[in-house]
């Protein structure tokens, strides 16, 4: 099905790893941050419901330890003995199995809001999971704030089924983005036709994906 | 049928508890989320809210026993305890949270301390409504299943 040309081997392997992981699992894997019980376990059925694989975490700091990202600071200011470049992360997580696909997050939480989170991530190598905000507020400057700084959508609690149908279209869209990301970096026609395949396959996968959540 | 007597018994206890207004729209959003892999659903974010919500409450009468009122400190806690009252549709309760809010941001003590007073109430008697609800829907027996109800 997929054609290999010897140069893009590597390349080719790592996508097809790629979409083995995406195939088999066939569930996004939700990063969920509320540091309420109730909205935890309310939450945790809505994303089950819609076969989403979740995670939760109760604090935005736990929320940045799970993606690898708190220290980040810290790691830059320790250049001595670090051997880490510039950049202004360090080791971000990035298990083949634990790949977040989304970030919900509320917006109230104690220490670290969810907007501080959100311009974390977004300041990361994890800038191009969607993030979603979820408030029991309805403050158009909040929302219109979060907006501007990437968030995907901002959901008023309490949280219903039909808010997961939005967060289906993020994860959609960013599944499409990142195939596009794949094209991108190949940049010869040989590679084109592999790509093209690869692209029939993951679309495969996102309709698979779509009757699941239906 | 005894079975559909005690059926019908939940439907009018439960039509109650929403044409009263303790219950709003939110229940339903639960109740659509139980199957029957999780068919208790309901019932066990209910009891985790009088569970998790019992140490709100204390917190909250704690500091309104305070000579001097934190009015942001009991808008925080009272955020929290009506967000999840508002995740299980408990209509009143929430009602009276919204109330006690708008106290706190006027800096008005003696309100707080009196809506504080219904919200318990409130709570009291939801709590009370609720139990005697899902006792009678255990009592109907699971909806599809052919055995007997206990």
């Amino acid at each position: 099905m997929e054609i290999m040309e010897s140069g893009a081997a590597d390349t080719q392997q790592k996508h097809e790893e790629k979409y083995q992981q995406q195939t088999e699992e066939k569930h996004f894997h939700v990063l969920a941050v509320d540091d309420s019980l109730i909205e935890r376990k309310l939450l945790e059925r809505l994303l089950k419901v819609s076969s989403y694989r979740v995670t939760f975490v109760d604090s935005g700091d736990k929320a940045l330890e799970y993606l690898g990202l708190l220290n980040s600071i810290d790691n830059v200011k320790a250049t001595s003995s670090s051997s880490s470049s510039s950049s202004s992360y360090q080791s971000p997580r990035q298990d083949q199995g634990m790949k977040v696909n989304l970030i919900i997050t509320d917006y109230c939480m104690p220490g670290m809001s969810g907007y501080d989170l959100l311009k974390r991530v977004k300041g990361s190598y994890f800038k191009d999971v969607p993030v979603v905000i979820m408030s029991s507020e309805n403050i158009p400057s909040r929302i219109g704030m979060c907006l501007d700084e990437g968030a995907e959508e901002f959901l008023l609690k309490p949280l219903q089924l039909s808010d997961m149908e939005k967060l289906q279209h993020h994860l959609l869209n960013s599944l499409e983005h990142s195939c596009e990301r794949i094209d991108k970096s190949l940049n010869t026609d040989s590679n084109c036709i592999a790509v093209r395949n690869k692209s029939n396959s993951n679309h495969g996968s996102v309709s698979r994906v779509r009757r699941q959540m239906t | 049928m005894e079975r559909t007597q005690l059926r019908r018994q939940v439907a009018l206890t439960r039509q109650s508890l929403f044409d009263q207004g303790f219950l709003d729209e939110q229940f339903i959003q639960l109740e659509d989320l139980q199957d029957d892999a999780n068919p208790n659903f309901v019932e066990e974010v209910v009891t985790l809210y009088y569970r998790d919500s019992a140490r709100l409450i204390t917190n909250i009468e704690k500091a309104l026993e305070k000579n001097s009122l934190d009015f942001n400190k009991l808008d925080g806690f009272m955020h929290q305890f009506k967000g999840s009252s508002s995740s299980i549709g408990a209509k009143k309760v929430k009602a009276e949270c919204t109330l006690f809010r708008e106290y706190c941001r006027a800096g008005n003590g003696e309100g707080c301390t009196r809506t504080f007073q219904q919200i318990k109430k409130e709570y009291a008697t939801l709590k009370r409504k609720l139990e005697a609800y899902f006792q009678v829907v255990r009592q109907a027996g699971p909806a599809e299943t052919a055995c007997w109800p206990k």
